[in-house]
């Protein structure tokens, strides 16, 4: 019997809605998932929106280490390209036509189609 | 008043009188128990239950019974309805000094009441008293945390060391020999029964054994006991020390805002 | 809850200079340090010293106000309180977790934290050695305490070691509501009857002096031991042990006083010329003894501590031995 295999860290993630991303709230220790999974919630999340909870044993992550953080993570600020910014001209062009800009807020409006009869 | 509403005000005083008592031991575990997380978690049971008996001293505020907090802090011994398991105190020595409490009793009381409770609420959902149905209504939901806490305690306890598995069998013993007024709704049943106000305790009692059967491996195979009923007011030593405890600031001053 | 940190041995280890310089560099553009990034043993084991004794204060911390919690005077109260100390325990969990993670290389755990509180090698803080006599002394605590233990726990909300600092962002939040459930408790007993104004009273008087020791001595030579230079050093804390404890007053005096309480202090003033407070010292000898475990109640929250923990040992290791068989 040894009481420290009784300390088995747990990572806690939740979901507030079934919209948002899963969200890293905090570590605890457990024996084992069950038990992580029953004392999760009420330690981390008592005053929160949840819906939904994972717990993962923190052995299973593979984070990135101090190098790769420094390393792995850096970018130039050269990629307009993949982004809106370098499609900002459009919008003026459009105008010019009397065409709206196809925005991030007018397509994500497309989700609703006009219905038709029959 | 009739014979109905003070059978009706028996049974809230019962609902309530029990979530009191077992909040209160949960009160007093708060910061002891054997795992800092589970404490945490224990203690959110424990607040919610209390909630759960503040609900039910309402309905009897309304019913023009009094404040909740007399309710609560002025009853004397003789007027609680609480059945005996649920003030049994939590082991040996005191909270703020000795607590040389049992988790096994903690484990077996929190999943036989929690199981016991669940019932009850899925009788008084259908109660011909409105408020009350409601009322369990609201709590149901709740409470679904409450028994699953408890009952993964028990599964694992069970599953475990022979010392953990001995203590368990030893709690499930005395809550065996202690807990027959559960399934006693006092002296007004019958007008409980004829009103609706809830179903018949027998038929509780046999969902409360179908559920703890598909948990616990060998329950005793013999006939619920009591010590005293604690619906007829019959308590025992260790209600007078709750009582006296969760009244003592309280009583310094009733009248007094706290 | 950091400032008499006991002199660490062997902290001057020989760095590799180049790595140190690194972490310094990174220190000084106000990076965050993550649990498994390369630390100099010196800030490895103050923040162990530092967030070890923070997170048993707040189990210790705990045990005072909890003995008002199956007293406190309404439902309401009763609940409130319960939802208070419940969070001090979580805190304790919380900052639990990150000296765990640090106390990892040494091959140390949760067991040894407490078996370190209860043989007395880890200290708790000096306010949790007091008796709490009376209502008044949970609202003391609630308000008080909790108010010194904001202005110690907002300086640190910066603190450049990430899991710690994460850590603060949500203890800070809950404070906000521990501080107002401290007020109201403080405010109910200061509008109401002579009694309950008498027995506010008092406590304050007896408290008094423990607050102003919260913050530790100002300097090292009081008492012979403080890391406040080290934390700076390595911005864990903007702050000294004197600039917090008169932020301390510049918050809660003016409060106290509109209450129509007095400190029991009757030098105690404002200084517009020194733009700070003058009180008078508490007795840092006293407050020594305190800290070794020889306060009024040590031994007696020791001893709840020792036996919640003992008495049912046999839970964590039944489950530590059916976690092997489970998926």
């Amino acid at each position: 019997m040894n009481e420290q295999d009784f300390y088995q860290e747990f990572e806690v993630f939740s979901r507030k809605n079934p919209r948002s991303g899963l969200m890293h709230q905090f570590s605890l220790l457990a024996p084992n998932e069950e038990m992580a999974m029953i004392l999760a919630q009420e330690n981390f999340m008592r005053r929160e929106e949840v819906m939904d909870v994972w717990v993962v044993p923190s052995s299973s992550i593979r984070h990135m280490t101090d190098e790769e953080r420094q390393a792995l993570t850096q970018r130039i600020d050269n990629k307009n390209y993949r982004t809106t910014k370098a499609y900002g001209y459009l919008r003026k062009k459009w105008q010019d036509k009397e065409q709206g800009m196809l925005d991030e807020q007018e397509i994500m409006s497309w989700k609703e189609v006009k219905k038709h009869r029959g | 008043m009739d014979k109905r509403n003070e059978a009706l005000l028996d049974l809230l005083y019962q609902c309530a009188d029990d979530d009191l008592l077992v909040s209160f031991r949960g009160s007093e575990w708060l910061g002891l128990a054997p795992h800092v997380e589970a404490d945490v978690a224990f203690s959110s049971i424990t607040q919610n239950t209390m909630g759960h008996a503040v609900y039910f001293y309402r309905l009897l505020q309304e019913l023009g019974e009094g404040d909740v907090d007399v309710l609560a802090h002025e009853r004397p011994a003789l007027k609680r309805r609480n059945a005996i398991y649920l003030e049994k105190r939590n082991g040996d020595g005191q909270y703020d000094e000795d607590p040389y409490f049992d988790w096994a009793l903690a484990v077996v009381r929190g999943y036989f009441y929690e199981t016991y409770k669940r019932v009850k609420l899925i009788s008084l959902t259908a109660s011909s008293y409105e408020p009350l149905a409601i009322c369990a209504k609201r709590i149901l939901p709740e409470q679904r945390y409450h028994l699953a806490y408890w009952k993964e305690w028990m599964k694992q306890l069970q599953q475990s060391s022979p010392i953990a598995r001995e203590k368990i069998r030893t709690r499930i013993e005395e809550a065996w020999s202690q807990s027959l007024d559960l399934f006693d709704f006092g002296q007004y049943e019958q007008t409980l029964l004829n009103e609706g106000y809830i179903t018949d305790p027998l038929e509780l009692k046999q969902q409360w054994l179908a559920e703890l059967q598909s948990t616990v491996k060998d329950l005793p195979s013999r006939p619920l006991e009591q010590l005293k009923n604690g619906r007829n007011g019959e308590h025992t030593t260790d209600l007078d020390v709750a009582l006296a405890t969760l009244s003592e600031v309280y009583q310094t001053d009733p009248v007094a805002q706290w | 809850m950091y400032h008499y940190l006991e002199h660490q041995k062997g902290s001057n280890t020989n760095e590799d200079p180049i790595l140190y310089e690194n972490f310094m560099q990174r220190i000084e553009n106000g990076d965050k340090i993550e649990a498994n990034d390369w630390m100099p043993s010196e800030y490895r084991d103050t923040l162990i010293k530092l967030i070890s004794m923070h997170g048993i204060s707040e189990i210790m911390g705990a045990l005072p106000e909890k003995e008002w919690v199956p007293k406190a005077p309404s439902l309401e109260r009763k609940l409130a309180i319960m939802a208070k100390v419940q969070d001090e325990m979580g805190h304790g969990q919380l900052l639990l977790r990150v000296t765990e993670d640090l106390m990892k290389p040494y091959g140390r755990n949760r067991q040894h934290l407490m078996e370190d509180l209860l043989s007395g090698r880890l200290k708790f803080h000096n306010v949790f050695h007091m008796p709490t006599k009376t209502w008044a002394d949970a609202g003391m605590v609630g308000w008080l305490v909790d108010g010194a233990a904001i202005i110690s726990q907002t300086n640190m909300l910066d603190a450049s070691y990430g899991p710690y600092q994460r850590a603060l962002q949500r203890i800070c939040k809950e404070e906000v509501f521990h501080a107002q459930h401290g007020e109201s408790i403080i405010m109910a007993l200061a509008e109401g009857t002579d009694a309950q104004q008498k027995i506010l009273q008092d406590s304050l008087n007896r408290w008094w002096p423990s607050l102003l020791m919260f913050f530790g001595p100002a300097s090292a030579e009081t008492t012979g031991s403080s890391k406040q230079e080290i934390t700076i050093k390595y911005n864990i804390r903007k702050s000294t042990n004197e600039e917090l404890r008169q932020a301390f007053l510049d918050k809660y005096m003016p409060r106290v006083f509109s209450l129509g309480l007095t400190v029991p202090d009757e030098t105690m003033h404002y200084d517009d010329v020194q733009e700070k407070w003058i009180y008078q010292q508490p007795d840092w000898n006293e407050f020594k003894q305190i800290i070794q475990n020889k306060g009024p109640r040590s031994k007696e929250r020791l001893k709840v501590r020792e036996i919640a923990y003992s008495n049912n040992s046999w839970v964590r290791e039944a489950l530590a031995v059916a976690g092997g068989d489970r998926p």
